[in-house]
């Protein structure tokens, strides 16, 4: 298999030769959605990619950093492979980033194993992307490295019954299956499995009989924008609220949302692994260097995400210019401060290990937004869906 | 002998592309792959006159059927592709008992309803097609044994450019046949047809069927080339775009659904490189433009051409 690898690895080898004898500049190609109903990635990642050179250069060590930009539109793995030839063969590019949807991460596995390229995950969520290719190397996080600290942390709050609602996909299934994993070994006890249709917009019957069972809390995993406004409406109207059913949820007030949520989100519960109201430093810094050429942008995962992603990037630059293996050696172990709090390249699982928070929405009293109130931290999760 | 003046120059152009274009093989190679699921719709839209926008759900299921196949039982792409093709017919002709009873704007809701219907099934059985993951671990054979697929898909765009002659030979065929000419007569006049004692609705069934075999190897090579198959495959955004690209080209003829893909998609691919950001603007703009000045498509851009030379008013490019 290796020499087979190898072989086939020859023919690009000749045309990739040419980018090697000039290693002065490296080239860094991003697959993601630039146009469509996914756009919102595409430009948080360019924002994200573009903060990140105005604060630290365009180069690194001797080799100058330029990146190339490709639209794939949705999850969508034909164009995402065909983008990624592209970018391998034409355009020489010595590493690969982006990658919003799991089928497309997935469908470059076989590429960057061939060609040996360092991938970049700025955000797609399944564990098990990173055990098709070494090559793969996740700054975003996994569904199971949230949910599990959020089933264990209301156990310990003396949430004892819980029922969990979520979107019926892929990613929903997963988070159902580590909540429900974490929650039941701790002795807690899951009452209701509901999957939702994904494109549904009327949450009553679900959360009617949620209410019914009267549940300590109810765990949610929907996908971003409408639904979750819907959701927390239904949430509130139909009186969970006030039966002291608590929302238990993931991404659903990240801030490319929340402001649309309203009052109506203050004291949700979520498990998140950044919030831009997180007290540090290092995120202070991000935002002020974010908002200098960007003044409307959101800080959000996606956009944390792409910025250590691209901090990765420089580093294996430095580390090892254009090899491939060398540069994913050098990032291995990795520990730096990021935005959202200190992170370490696990050797094991090639996802990030960082700390998961317990937030609160509130309204900041001084600026009038609301945001993600840390309230708790459970420190250094890794990839707990490595093994499942 | 000039209807194959046409076919031919399309052929040349795209063995020259391999050798003017060598680092672009991965998206010519998707451009052919999507003229031969253009060319099913062609059969079943443009010839047999069934409105359909549910197209993907015969591709799909080729798709899944060829990348299961190669993951279960044999990674040979020519046997994948029949499995696909024998997979895009049955889901047809299934499907197309029940549909083929309406008409009109409840046909077209119906094959939306197939395609939807395929798409949740898939994601629901997580186990056999991995759900919104994708199906992955298809692992294909060297065509006949001799020609490995390679990292920079020279085998792929030969293998899949001998797929489409070979498909559009067949339909050429076919679209010429006394079959051929009934599927004609029934785009114009159903209750004619009727009336002088052909069967509507098993010609239709037929004609769906064939399609439904077409846009199953479609889906076939897709898997194969992509080693990856997606719920997208099912997408309502595919057969509609798909029908955008036919009705670019002009519908009703086999090269129209050959020069509507190649453009389109070479427009989009031109124009996403050069601005990620807003190149739907430039697909929009050309899918207007063709519509406004071309209602019968590309196809027909000569006969305009010489029309508004010959009498100036260009009143006969209107007629065609």
């Amino acid at each position: 298999m290796k020499i087979k690898g190898t072989l086939a690895l020859g023919a690009a080898v000749s045309a990739l030769a040419f980018s090697t004898a000039h290693a002065d500049t490296i080239r860094v190609g991003v697959i993601a959605p630039f146009s469509g109903p996914f756009a919102l990635y595409g430009t948080q990642y360019q924002q994200a990619i573009e903060t990140y050179q105005a604060q630290h250069g365009t180069s690194v060590g001797e080799h100058e950093i330029e990146f190339v930009f490709k639209d794939v539109g949705g999850p969508n793995p034909d164009q995402a492979r065909a983008l990624a030839q592209e970018l391998l063969i034409r355009e020489k590019v010595d590493y690969l980033a982006g990658f919003t949807f799991t089928p497309n991460a997935l469908a470059v596995a076989p590429l960057i194993e061939q060609s040996q390229t360092p991938t970049v995950i700025f955000n797609a969520a399944t564990s098990s992307i990173n055990r098709e290719s070494e090559f793969f190397l996740r700054t975003s996080y996994t569904l199971w490295q949230v949910s599990e600290p959020l089933a264990d942390w209301a156990y310990d709050q003396g949430i004892r019954t819980a029922i969990t609602t979520v979107a019926d996909y892929g990613p929903g299934i997963d988070a159902e299956n580590a909540f429900r994993a974490a929650f039941e070994e701790k002795g807690g006890e899951v009452m209701d499995s509901i999957r939702m249709p994904l494109s549904t917009t009327d949450f009553t019957p679900f959360l009617q009989s949620v209410r019914d069972a009267a549940p300590d809390a109810v765990f949610a995993f929907l996908p971003g924008g409408p639904p979750t406004f819907t959701y927390t409406k239904t949430y509130n109207e139909n009186g969970l609220r006030d039966a002291g059913i608590r929302f238990l949820g993931t991404a659903e007030t990240e801030e490319s949302n929340l402001q649309a949520l309203g009052d109506q989100a203050i004291g949700l519960t979520t498990a998140y692994h950044y919030s831009e109201a997180h007290d540090t430093d290092a995120n202070r810094e991000f935002l002020a260097a974010l908002r200098e050429d960007h003044p409307d942008a959101v800080a959000n995962w996606a956009m944390v995400g792409a910025y250590d992603g691209v901090h990765l990037i420089y580093h294996m630059v430095e580390a090892a210019g254009s090899d491939g293996p060398a540069a994913v050696e050098s990032a291995l172990g990795l520990e730096w401060e990021s935005p959202r709090g200190p992170l370490t390249m696990d050797p094991e699982t090639r996802t990030v290990v960082q700390n998961v928070y317990i937030r609160e929405v509130e309204r900041n009293a001084e600026t009038g937004m609301l945001e993600n109130a840390e309230k708790g931290m459970i420190a250094t999760v890794g990839d707990l869906g490595w093994d499942r | 002998m000039r209807n194959l003046i046409l076919p031919l120059a399309c052929l040349l152009a795209a063995v020259a592309a391999f050798f003017v274009f060598p680092y672009d093989l991965a998206f010519l190679t998707r451009i052919v792959i999507m003229i031969v699921f253009v060319l099913s719709i062609d059969l079943v839209l443009g010839y047999a006159g069934i409105p359909t926008l549910g197209q993907a759900a015969m591709y799909g299921s080729g798709a899944y059927a060829a990348g299961l196949f190669s993951i279960h039982v044999w990674g040979d792409p020519l046997a994948g592709l029949a499995v696909g093709a024998l997979a895009g017919a049955a889901i047809a002709a299934l499907s197309g008992l029940v549909v083929m009873r309406a008409r009109g704007l409840t046909l077209i809701m119906l094959t939306i309803a197939v395609a939807a219907i395929l798409h949740e099934l898939a994601n629901r059985a997580r186990g056999l097609t991995g759900g919104a993951d994708g199906l992955r671990g298809i692992r294909v054979d060297p065509v006949l044994g001799l020609f490995e697929f390679d990292f920079i898909g020279r085998t792929g765009y030969w293998y899949a450019l001998a797929v489409a002659v070979a498909v559009f030979v067949l339909l050429a065929v076919i679209v010429r046949s006394p079959f051929g000419l009934s599927l004609r007569g029934i785009h114009e006049s159903p209750a004619r047809m009727t009336a002088i004692g052909a069967s509507v609705y098993w010609r239709q069934i037929t004609a769906y069927v064939i399609g439904g075999a077409v846009a199953g190897i479609a889906g076939a090579l897709a898997a194969q080339i992509t080693q990856l198959v997606s719920l997208e495959v099912f997408a309502f955004a595919l057969s509609a775009e798909a029908v955008i690209m036919l009705i670019l080209g002009g519908t009703g003829r086999l090269t129209g659904a050959v020069i509507g893909t190649t453009l389109f998609m070479t427009v989009e691919h031109i124009a996403a490189a050069n601005d990620p950001f807003n190149w739907l603007f430039v697909i929009g703009a050309l899918v207007l433009a063709v519509v406004f000045f071309l209602p019968a498509g590309l196809i027909a851009l000569p006969r305009a051409l010489t029309g508004l030379i010959v009498d100036k008013g260009g009143r006969d490019a209107d007629r065609t």
